[in-house]
């Protein structure tokens, strides 16, 4: 039995032993952070699901290999960005174009704790997420990933300088030149 | 504190990025100046309703998928016993090296048979004699024996010859 307080860094260790319990506990930490990161920046469920699955297969091959010299948080948040805008180049050439259906496969925290709001609420919700969801996404990547890692992840400057390998001068460009664009892009949707 | 000092640093202001001291500068001024507060009010209304965004709970089968895709992608992989084998050669280091050495153990090579040229060359020297024995060792070249189909030939050929003449 795994100590439940026992740190990232030694679960990792422990999985590079092939221990599949470790693994198992690294992925119920953080399943939910990277599922809902890459959800906010794909602006899809089930392609969010895929990558999310992809960072964890990442994670599990490169255990043996891994070196806890910076944070496991600040190196797993880093193969999440990286697959995102990996992904994003790669759906380009493909010529994919995100879209959203309500009928998704992850749940919102409402349905899952069965609070039954009515259905006009639930529309509304749902449509003012999807013109969140939509302004972010016109976003450039950097900007949007600089975005949602602030703003959701509640990361200081530094850990996303870090996460986004670059300076934290360039990062506060990054939130500055965002924000004017996102204030531009959800008035336009208030129109 | 002018206005366009404090405007520059809103974004730092409200992610509490600033050093103590500049955060309380433009903390005064927003109390002082009601345009920049009016300014900053609306970048606040921007980061409030990106709370609307909703976050997914990922679905109960989560783990067991993932654990469906690691050992699928362990079959699609390479024979385990190989792994390492390309794992290595897959090394640009490595690849670099293998050139690198391959270029100097082909130009070594190289050198020692340019340097050992005159060797070979009185060799050849002595190959292309024997040869020549062997050729004219044949008796190809000797007269042809009187009475045989080649003296007929020879006979006819030379008696055609001085017909034309």
């Amino acid at each position: 039995m795994i100590d439940p307080l026992i740190s990232d860094e030694e679960l990792m260790a422990e999985t590079a032993q092939g221990d599949e319990h470790a693994f198992e506990l690294l992925v119920e930490r953080h399943q939910s952070r990277m599922l809902n990161l890459i959800y906010r920046f794909v602006g899809n469920r089930t392609q969010a699901r895929d990558l999310a699955q992809e960072v964890f297969i990442r994670v599990w091959q490169a255990a043996s290999r891994y070196k806890p010299r910076a944070k496991f948080t600040t190196w797993i948040y880093r193969i999440s960005a990286n697959l995102c805008l990996n992904e994003l180049k790669s759906s380009a050439r493909k010529k994919l174009f995100f879209s959203e259906s309500l009928v998704g496969e992850g749940r919102t925290p409402n349905e899952e704790n069965n609070v039954s709001p009515s259905a006009e609420d639930i529309l509304l919700a749902e449509e003012r997420s999807r013109q969140i969801s939509h302004a972010l996404r016109s976003l450039p990547e950097n900007q949007r990933m600089a975005l949602i890692l602030k703003r959701y992840d509640n990361l200081s400057y530094h850990e996303i300088a870090k996460i986004m390998e670059c300076s934290v001068s360039a990062v506060e460009s990054l939130l500055v030149r965002a924000k004017g664009n996102l204030k531009e892009k959800l008035v336009f949707h208030e129109k | 504190m002018k206005c366009f000092q404090a405007q520059k640093r809103f974004s730092a202001f409200q992610d509490a990025e600033l050093k103590p001291q500049e955060q309380e500068r433009v903390s005064k001024h927003l109390e002082s100046c009601s345009a920049c507060r009016e300014r900053y009010a609306e970048m606040e209304k921007v980061w409030q309703a990106l709370g609307d965004f909703k976050e997914i709970i990922p679905q109960p089968g989560f783990y067991g998928q993932l654990v469906k895709k690691v050992n699928e992608s362990y079959e699609t992989r390479s024979p385990v016993g190989f792994q390492w084998l390309f794992q290595f050669f897959s090394s640009p280091g490595v690849a670099l090296t293998l050139l690198l050495a391959g270029i100097l153990i082909g130009t070594f090579l190289g050198n020692i048979l340019v340097k050992s040229d005159s060797f070979p060359l009185q060799q050849n020297r002595i190959a292309h004699s024997q040869a020549a024995n062997e050729v004219f060792s044949l008796r190809a070249f000797d007269p042809i024996p009187p009475g045989t189909l080649g003296d007929k030939y020879l006979r006819l050929a030379s008696y055609s010859e001085e017909g034309r003449r």
